[in-house]
């Protein structure tokens, strides 16, 4: 065997908080690579400021460092661990970017540290437009037509060589960011100037439009010895023009001849090798002219990516962790494949399957105009689905995703425009075909296939689905069609829709016939070998493989595709929960739709499910695997949501009954708990007509806070401050009101503190794993808030009052398991907001920072060993609580709003935030400026402070503006401001605000002559002359706070970077 | 479509639907192939002859057929066995899977359980089998009960060429014969696939295509600067005849085969072949030169290998299979002999190996 023993200790770069583009497939690679190091004998040592990774589980690397992604961070590790390699391809862009950074730095030469994975020339030779396309050029192969610009006028220059529609893409940028089409000779060159300054070289490249065509990706991997293999091709459903993290993708490739495929096998290895990628694993993207053989290779990305991890799921094949292995030394054929435990790594995988990708969007967060998807990605999840045909995968990956889609379904013509959806890329636009295919038959395919781009293949399996949904419509539910609609991948719910009866009705009719799903194994090599490791999905009319692992396991369902409100945090607890299970000697069974994620490695549990997550396709896996226990409450809202079917049909949920869940989940039971405990919580009312709503709101008195039942994530809440806002928010049809959906009227408490409280109980005791304290007040929810371990501002008697009355919600519900209250307080008197049953966000970052992972101290009180005898809470009291171990760590929100150009970035009771990082430190100081800086957020230690706070504000502003003054800012502040500090002996200059001329503060902003603003919002009717301010800040890049409390915590930080003394903390 | 039946000689009886000529029996060995693309080429592989090939992966036909992908002048499989056929429109120029069939004579059935299928082959091994339309199950019972083994059949006479051929004309899709070739070989067909000589031709090589009842005399007599063995179907232990031939040639000429080519020259070489319990058929296998320390991954079909302790010390293992260690080349440099089992020309499966080519023609004047 061939390890380098030439390094010893290899650092491991991760990629960072959740944005578009860069998710927790990071997160899953990362992992993979650290253990395959760790197997190695290698000292690993790893820096990601996201604490809601599994990767930064303690135990995991050696070191783990939850510190920003900065050279002045990473510096510091250098000199305190001193790793002598860095692993540069397992954090995304932002690994290579950084990587780049401390080589430009001479960091790297500094302190011996070589680079594994990908060298920095071959980075560069990927990444670098130019560089890239004179290597395509030189291996014959063809490029779109383009040109590297660097400016407005050589951009006027390339125009007359390249036809519109051109694409505009910004060089070294993650997921195609500030990327755009240009139709029209006037939006070219604005665009072309955003794309400069998206570009960190301040570069971009303009290209043909190959809009239309046929896109593809392979999946390839290369060690030192030039072996080389095809991991996983995969065809895009959706044509050129959508980013492929936005389209639905298909593995393998379906529609190229065995000539075309190798040709392009071919192309992709020899780009490889052009490129000296030579030991790891690339994605290389190719575009295909319909019916020609004109193949152009669009890019590469050389490093593990979004598609690694779904061709690594798709395939069975781990690539990050073979990657590992190739960067430090180790050949293809040297590395056995897992999965089999027969075949070589240099095999390729044979699937005999189909895998399709859906992706997850937030229409609903982030409205995208008709014809919005495009070059730049927006999707924020995707859901995997494995089938045996192409009708099947699609209809399991639909409803996988999560958008209340039972698969393959005909749009409403009354709320959708299906011509505009068809020629535009729409989200919906694959269902837009499907209801024109359903209403005329065959004879539209070649139409839709020329409008859509969408290949005559797919479209004709969607022809063939809208056969048997009349079928199944028109003849009656007998045996043989029941099991044909069930090979077609569809729900019960959905065949009872089509044939006229419940889905109910339908369940029985396959209970009745003993028509259940069969198990297939994922064996990357077609039943060619006996599979060791079970990786597994459901199919029907199949023979069923494999025995089941009984009632000593515990199926886990898990949280199915990213969204905003649930992702990595419950991935992550899904993952922990199956280690310590299996830590304590039971087998689990992992369920889920999400192909980014670490819980669906092949080795994180016994055995997994690719499955979407319903209750029909959840029962078929424990009546399979004859297991009943089931983990509901780690995996968000879904799995919750289908408790009471898992428990009817005979489920044994783990943990907190299903009576405790809809105590906490229905508004009226949980009024009715508060009560009878003596507690307090918000008035509120429940009102299900319009005339309702106002009559309930005027009770209570405003301003009030409206929101539907069974949410997450805050869909749909609204704080109205006025009748006028409450008929503004009613009438935008943002609600339907009737008795089965009533809405709730709560009492908002406006500038309240609040609090996030994440707790184990096992019915007697609870362990408080911390309390958070919100830095922004009420009204911004509360996973978009900044937020302090512990509480910085509270009084003893608040925070004891809190675990008093957390001991007796869990004691009153009999929480076993994971419980999350929301607190706030108002002048001294405690409310309860919320209370869910469940792991929360916030779980794996209070864990971290506590250093006691409370999954495991859960999953212990499900195995009935009590709080008290795992030695968590003081048996007189049964209570206890975390402290944090570095004294102090803060949780800040990252958004991914600059992927919304149109979008106001203002927070609210919506969550909005992609992603989140930690900050810790021995101070408060130290905490926050490292929890800003690993946002992306860059606090000044000097320059000019912009202030301006509305009336409330105006005392204690004092105190933070004289604290900037004296740490050396200047300070602009508008007229009031100014006079109000002026008053205080602080004397700054005045600005003018939007509408009192110019300059003005915007002005200023646009041209960065401001380093840091504080902008407290002047009360609802306010708000909205703000938004340029905010949006411009943003836009510009330029750090701002919309509270005091914000304010005050970047003091301190300003003071803690004034020192220019970086620490580094080990957890 | 017509209801059908896919029976094994073990006894199971799978229902499916016929395609192509539905109203006809195909009888022979079923093999499976995992390969995901290239169903043209695996149906028209003259190797296929007097077997029936299951594809693992389960969506065939998705793009249609081109006579200019097919490795010989029609289909050779017996049949196709497959989950679900594609039946939906195509690119302009192309036919569907199901009118090839009908063209060529030839039977596919869909709606099996490939996967069931192809783990039973996996543990039981390779067997007869046989398609028939419902009508005609207890007709095709009998037959199947009777029907030889593999090892007993002639399948080459088939396949091959029955007179000599100078420069085959390869048709559309393929190379031409080279103006001015660089060598010269005698190619002894044994169910040769197009692509073979098409790498040849490529590398400007003149052709002439022998039939499987060559002599050793007339190799030497002619102006041939290398024999080579093709591919082709069946037992290599029944041909005899034409290891002696070959044996006669040994040291005085080069000698290179692929697949059948290589498990003759194994025989000649005073080695043995064997039975594999289910063979490599796919485009995934992966193989290492044992000389350069580098892997492929290649195209294979067969179902016999050589026994590397058959053979003299003197003959080296070129190639091993990276999965399971069997052989997959071999090489004598002194009398000349390179051959490979593995498919260096593709079609279908990865072209990593074409350079195999070029190590044949090396043998010649060295």
């Amino acid at each position: 065997m061939s390890r380098r023993n030439d390094i010893r200790h290899i650092l491991v770069i991760g990629s960072g908080p959740i944005v578009i583009g860069q998710a927790c497939e990071f997160d899953y690679s990362g992992n993979q690579a650290v253990k395959a190091l760790k197997e190695e004998g290698y000292e690993v040592s790893l820096i990601n400021p996201n604490p809601a990774t599994v990767m930064t589980t303690p135990g995991i690397a050696d070191h783990i460092f939850l510190e920003p992604l900065k050279p002045e961070y990473v510096e510091k590790i250098f000199q305190q661990v001193g790793p002598d390699a860095i692993l540069s391809t397992m954090g995304g862009q932002t690994g290579l970017n950084l990587t780049m950074e401390l080589e430009r730095l001479g960091l790297l030469a500094k302190y011996n540290v070589k680079v594994i994975g990908a060298s920095t020339e071959s980075i560069e030779k990927a990444e670098d437009r130019g560089k890239f396309k004179d290597i395509i050029t030189s291996l014959g192969l063809e490029s779109a037509k383009s040109r590297i610009v660097h400016s407005l006028a050589e951009a006027e220059e390339a125009r007359s060589y390249i036809d519109l529609p051109v694409i505009i893409r910004p060089s070294f940028t993650l997921g195609g960011m500030g990327g755009s089409i240009a139709n029209t000779s006037e939006e070219f060159l604005p665009l072309v100037e955003k794309a400069l300054e998206m570009s960190p070289t301040h570069e971009a490249l303009l290209e043909e439009s190959l809009i239309g065509w046929k896109e593809f990706e392979m999946e390839v991997m290369r060690d030192r010895n030039d072996n080389a293999i095809i991991v996983c091709s995969i065809e895009n459903v959706d044509p050129m023009g959508v980013h492929t993290g936005d389209s639905i993708t298909v593995a393998p490739i379906q529609t190229l001849s065995d000539r075309q495929y190798q040709r392009m096998r071919n192309a992709s290895i020899d780009i490889l090798r052009a490129v000296g990628v030579d030991c790891g694993g690339s994605n290389v993207q190719f575009a295909m002219a319909p019916d020609s053989d004109r193949m152009v290779v669009i890019e590469m990305n050389p490093r593990v990516s979004r598609s690694s991890a779904l061709a690594s799921k798709a395939t069975g094949f781990p690539i990050a962790r073979i990657s590992a292995k190739l960067a430090v030394g180790y050949t293809l054929d040297e590395v056995m494949n897992e999965i089999t435990g027969q075949s070589a790594s240099c095999f390729e995988p044979a699937l005999d399957y189909v895998a399709v990708k859906v992706p997850r969007f937030e229409l609903e967060k982030f409205p995208l105009p008709s014809s919005a998807l495009g070059t730049q990605m927006r999707s924020v999840g995707e859901a995997l689905a494995l089938g045996r045909t192409m009708a099947e995968g699609l209809n399991k990956a639909i409803r996988a995703s999560e958008r209340k889609l039972e698969g393959l379904v005909e749009l409403d013509r009354k709320e959708n425009d299906i011509d505009t959806l068809l020629h535009s890329a729409h989200p919906l636009r694959l269902l837009a075909a499907y209801t024109v295919i359903r209403e005329e038959g065959s004879s539209c395919l070649s139409r839709i296939s020329e409008i859509t781009g969408f290949d005559r293949f797919f479209l004709n399996a969607l022809y063939e689905q809208s056969l048997l949904d009349h079928r199944l419509e028109t003849e009656d539910l007998d045996l043989s069609l029941l099991c044909e609609a069930k090979e077609y991948g569809m729900s019960d719910r959905r065949i009872a829709q089509l044939a006229g009866m419940t889905a109910g009705e339908v369940t029985a009719l396959r209970e009745k016939h003993d028509v259940h799903p069969a198990v297939h194994f994922v064996d990357t090599c077609a039943g060619e070998f006996r599979a060791l490791t079970p990786y597994c999905y459901t199919c029907y009319g199949e023979a069923d493989e494999g025995e089941g692992l009984g009632d000593n396991a515990v199926i886990i369902v898990a949280s199915g595709p990213n969204r905003i409100g649930q992702g990595l945090e419950f991935d992550t607890c899904c993952t922990l929960a199956s280690l310590a299970l299996r830590s304590h000697g039971r087998k689990t069974v992992m369920i889920n739709s999400n192909p980014e994620t670490v819980s669906t490695d092949f080795n994180t549990s016994d055995r997994l499910y690719i499955s979407p997550l319903t209750a029909e396709e959840v029962i078929g896996i424990m009546r399979k695997e004859k297991c009943r226990n089931v983990v509901l409450q780690l995996g968000g809202q879904t799995p919750l949501n289908m408790a009471r079917q898992l428990e009817d049909w005979g489920a044994n949920i783990m943990g907190t009954s299903l009576e405790g869940i809809d105590e906490t989940e229905d508004r009226g039971l949980f009024s009715a708990l508060v009560r009878r405990l003596g507690l307090r919580q918000p008035e509120n009312r429940m009102a299900s007509t319009e005339a309702e709503v106002f009559e309930k709101a005027r009770e209570i008195g405003f301003p009030v806070l409206l929101r539907p039942s069974f949410v997450l994530g805050g869909r749909s809440m609204f704080i109205a401050y006025d009748e006028d806002g409450l008929r503004e928010f009613l009438e935008n049809g943002n609600v339907t009101l009737s008795k089965d959906s009533p809405v709730l009227v709560d009492q908002f408490l406006e500038d309240a503190f609040e609090y996030d409280l994440d707790a184990v109980c096992d019915g007697e005791s609870v362990y408080i794993g911390g309390i958070l304290q919100h830095i922004e007040a009420a009204g911004i929810h509360s996973g978009d808030s900044a937020a302090v371990f512990p509480p910085y501002k509270s009084k003893p008697e608040i925070l004891d009052q809190m675990r008093q009355w957390t001991l007796k919600i869990a004691r009153e519900l009999n929480v076993r398991g994971m419980m999350n209250i929301q607190f706030a307080e108002k002048d001294g008197r405690l409310y309860i907001i919320e209370v869910n049953p469940r792991a929360s966000r916030t779980v794996p970052f209070i864990s971290k920072a506590s250093g006691v992972n409370l999954i495991d101290k859960a999953v212990r009180v499900w195995l009935g060993e009590s709080l008290i005898q795992q030695g968590l809470v003081n048996p007189e009291t049964h209570i206890g609580e975390g402290r944090c171990h570095t004294g102090w760590a803060i949780k800040e929100a990252v958004f991914s709003f600059d992927r919304f150009v149109n979008v106001d970035p203002q927070l609210g009771p919506e969550m909005r935030s992609t992603g989140e990082v930690v900050g810790m430190g021995r101070t408060f100081g130290e905490a926050y400026a490292k929890s800003q800086a690993a946002s992306g957020n860059i606090l000044p230690t000097r320059g000019r402070v912009i202030i301006s706070v509305n009336k409330k504000d105006r005392k204690t502003i004092v105190p933070i503006a004289r604290a900037l003054q004296e740490l050396g800012f200047s300070i602009l502040a508008t007229r009031g401001t100014a006079r109000d500090l002026f008053d205080e002996g602080i004397i700054s200059d005045v600005v003018l605000k939007v509408h009192d001329g110019r300059p003005n503060i915007v002005d200023l902003i646009r041209n960065h002559r401001v380093d840091l603003i504080i902008n407290t919002p002047m009360g609802f009717h306010a708000t909205k002359s703000d938004d340029d301010i905010r949006t411009e800040a943003v836009r510009s890049k330029i750090p701002y706070t919309t509270t005091t409390s914000a304010a005050a915590a970047a003091v301190d930080a300003i003071r803690y970077l004034q020192q220019k003394e970086y620490v580094v903390r080990e957890i | 479509m017509r209801q059908g039946y896919l029976i094994l000689s073990s006894g199971e009886v799978l229902k499916g639907r016929l395609f192509g000529c539905d109203g006809q029996l195909a009888v022979g060995e079923l093999v499976f192939n995992t390969s995901m693309s290239g169903y043209c080429e695996i149906m028209t592989d003259p190797s296929y002859n007097g077997q029936l090939v299951l594809f693992t992966y389960p969506l065939i036909g998705n793009y249609g057929w081109d006579d200019r992908w097919a490795e010989s002048r029609g289909i050779v499989a017996g049949a196709a066995v497959v989950h679900k056929l594609y039946t939906g429109p195509l690119p302009p120029g192309r036919k569907s899977l199901d009118e090839a069939l009908r063209e060529h004579g030839r039977v596919g059935i869909e709606g099996i359980d490939t996967r069931a299928l192809t783990l039973k082959l996996r543990e039981d091994g390779a067997q007869n089998c046989i398609i028939c339309p419902e009508e005609r199950l207890e007709e095709a019972r009998a037959i199947l009960s009777t029907f030889p083994s593999i090892t007993e059949r002639d399948l080459i006479s088939q396949v091959a060429v029955r007179e000599a051929v100078h420069r085959p004309d390869l048709g559309d899709g393929f190379s031409a014969a080279p103006e001015n070739p660089s060598h010269r070989i005698a190619v002894v067909d044994f169910g040769i696939k197009s692509s073979i000589i098409d790498n040849f031709y490529r590398l400007g090589v003149d052709v002439t295509l022998l039939p499987p009842t060559f002599s050793a005399q007339e190799i030497l007599d002619g102006d041939y600067e290398m024999l080579f063995l093709s591919n082709g179907p069946g037992d290599p232990a029944l041909l005899g005849a034409q290891v002696e031939q070959v044996k006669a040639c040994l040291g005085k000429i080069p000698v290179c085969g692929i697949c059948l080519g290589h498990q003759i020259i194994t025989w000649a070489l005073g080695g043995r072949t064997v039975k594999m319990t289910y063979g490599h058929h796919g485009g995934n296998q992966p193989v290492r030169d044992l000389d350069s320390g580098r892997s492929f991954v290649t195209a294979q079909n067969h179902n016999y290998m050589s026994d590397m302790s058959s053979l003299p010390e003197s003959v080296h293992l070129w190639f091993v299979n990276a999965n399971d260690g069997t052989v997959e080349g071999l090489y004598d440099s002194t009398l000349h002999v390179r051959s490979v089992q593995f498919h260096p020309e593709a079609a279908p499966g990865p072209q990593d190996a074409l350079w195999i080519f070029k190590s044949f023609l090396e043998e010649i004047g060295k």
